[in-house]
């Protein structure tokens, strides 16, 4: 594995700051940490809520949207544990066991990212757009896509980080059509792709990017229940056999690790309880 | 100070709280969050003679106050284990129980002679009930005459205890335990995960590839806690319960129903130091009582 020494886990309880409704199911949680999390972009935390008792069971794991002092996560309410955490005061007391996984590779000299991302799936591409400002590296260019144009939360954010190109299945905003649409055209030989939303998305992005050798960096999404390497609920297929697990040796991956081809990992839409970006 | 250690056989553990099987990896995961040798003891992942991947995704789902899991014994082999694992655990004085799974008794003898050669295992527990593989497993653990056949094999070929855990699913789960303890079984785990199943309504299809998985958690937990009185109440060797322990009011409701240690399980994933806060627990409610732990086992059998 390429990355880095990877910052200490912990578990913490934490009391909510705030919360934001941002439209539609999403919002944003922003807790507060004054000992400070140490994420790296790309690395992502186990959260729920310290008084739920026994149900919802199991933490859902989250990409951190930033980190520090004030650590936030993007949630998409699709069931029990989301609805209640977009429910949640500020105050409410949520453990956070963090950070965990591979964060994002170290961009390549030479090369310009290009961030393709989908929904929820912005969380981790925005806190890697942040950490490019703050370094001073080249603005990446961003392919932000959604159903419609209710489907693109924080988009706003990624427009003073990015070259930013909107994409909607409605045409209800940007260019109609699919994130792969624009980045067929758009990608480069000299680029270096980042992509975290749906797996459907990510495996077409991954599979344009391996026809063009540019390197692409994916950030998976699975079930899982303890987020640290002991339930084994996280298995994605690898090319040379087998599984990878998306706690430990993910999220961020080499897509051409993966074996898009087998579809049985596919998120299924809206009804999943357990996910990896909200 | 209370003391907290309990026997199991002639097994000493420093006291009653284990970590069960699959829900602990091999113990190794826990260094930023507590000192494992602390625990009475850490069952492993299901060791088999060989390596295995396990079941393809999805392998878990959550249910109302539990989850299902068919992870398919997904683990690095006997033999990987003496060799990476083992060493560190036994640096570190961690207390190892090598839970292992064979799909014939013959396996389970090799697997064992396997373990024999090492030092620093502390028991044997047999898993003759994981309901997520298509051979063996829990086909040897719902017939008391299998059961009581692979217990003996594996009683004769090794001098370390030998626990073995039941299976909820047998249909006289009394008379498989009984089975084992003629066998010469040491002590007897209870229980296993009980098959579930969960539709995705939306999508139409079962959420798991595997069809069915193990159901864990708290909703478990009165359905093993009958289990475990049961069993205590016909058995003679010592019962290590297990079924959705979560807390330290958990441990001590299943050592008042006749267990002598207990083996938390599910409540690992949400909270990686839960054996460890049910362990600092049981040991204030000791003090608090100024009652050493044994006195907890059976006490609400009369």
């Amino acid at each position: 594995m390429s990355s880095p020494v990877l910052p200490k886990r912990r578990l913490a309880t934490l009391p909510l700051m705030r919360r934001e409704s941002i439209g539609g199911l999403y919002h944003v949680l922003t807790f507060e940490d004054a000992e400070g999390t140490l994420a790296l972009p790309g690395q992502f935390t186990m959260v729920r809520g310290a008084e739920w008792g026994d149900a919802p069971l199991l933490p859902r794991p989250m990409s951190y949207l930033t980190a520090g002092n004030t650590p936030s996560i993007l949630i998409k309410v699709i069931g029990e544990g989301t609805l209640r955490m977009g429910r949640a005061e500020p105050g409410e007391p949520f453990t956070l066991l963090g950070p965990l996984g591979q964060p994002w590779r170290a961009p390549s000299p030479g090369r310009r990212a290009v961030l393709v991302g989908g929904g929820v799936g912005i969380a981790p591409l925005l806190f890697l757009a942040r950490a490019f400002a703050a370094s001073g590296q080249r603005q990446p260019i961003a392919i932000y896509g959604g159903r419609t144009a209710k489907d693109l939360p924080l988009d706003d954010e990624l427009t003073a980080l990015a070259e930013l190109h909107i994409t909607t299945e409605d045409g209800s905003r940007g260019t109609r059509g699919r994130v792969t649409d624009v980045l067929k055209d758009l990608l480069g030989p000299d680029h270096e792709v980042f992509t975290c939303g749906p797996d459907r998305m990510m495996a077409k992005v991954a599979e344009l990017c391996a026809s063009r050798d540019v390197p692409c960096e994916a950030s998976l999404e699975t079930p899982m229940a303890c987020g640290y390497g002991v339930c084994l609920g996280c298995p994605v297929p690898v090319t040379d056999g087998g599984y990878l697990y998306a706690c430990m040796q993910g999220p961020c991956v080499d897509a051409r690790r993966v074996d898009w081809s087998r579809g049985d990992h596919a998120p299924k839409k809206g009804v999943t309880q357990l996910r990896t970006k909200s | 100070m209370s003391a907290l250690a309990v026997s199991i056989g002639t097994l000493e553990l420093k006291n009653p709280i284990l970590t069960a099987s699959g829900c602990f990896g091999y113990g190794l995961e826990y260094d930023e969050f507590y000192d494992v040798a602390e625990l009475g003891g850490i069952c492993t992942k299901g060791l088999s003679l060989n390596p295995r991947a396990g079941n393809p995704p999805e392998r878990i789902c959550e249910t109302p106050a539990g989850m299902l899991n068919a992870i398919g014994l997904a683990n690095v082999g006997v033999e990987a284990f003496c060799r990476e694992k083992l060493p560190i655990l036994r640096e570190r004085g961690v207390t190892v129980v090598a839970n292992i799974f064979a799909s014939s008794v013959a396996d389970f003898v090799t697997i064992t002679e396997r373990l024999n050669r090492e030092t620093g295992v502390a028991a044997i527990e047999l898993n003759v009930s994981c309901p997520n593989v298509t051979e063996g497993g829990i086909e040897f653990g719902k017939d008391a005459r299998m059961c009581g056949e692979v217990t003996r094999a594996v009683r004769a070929a090794t001098k370390l205890p030998v626990w073995v855990k039941m299976s909820p699913e047998a249909g006289n789960i009394v008379a498989v335990a009984k089975a084992c303890e003629d066998a010469g079984a040491d002590a007897i785990t209870a229980i296993n995960t009980i098959r579930g199943m969960s539709i995705d309504i939306e999508q139409m299809k079962l959420r798991l590839a595997n069809r069915t998985g193990g159901f864990s958690g708290p909703a478990l937990r009165p359905i093993a806690l009958r289990i475990v009185w049961e069993i205590a109440g016909a058995v003679s060797i010592p019962v290590i319960a297990i079924g959705g322990i979560s807390t330290t009011r958990d441990a001590i409701e299943f050592m008042a129903a006749g267990a002598t240690a207990v083996q938390v399980g599910t409540a690992n994933f949400a909270d990686p130091s839960a054996a460890k806060r049910v362990l600092d627990g049981l040991r204030a409610h000791c003090e608090k009582r100024s009652i050493d732990v044994k006195a907890l086992i059976g006490a609400a059998r009369g």
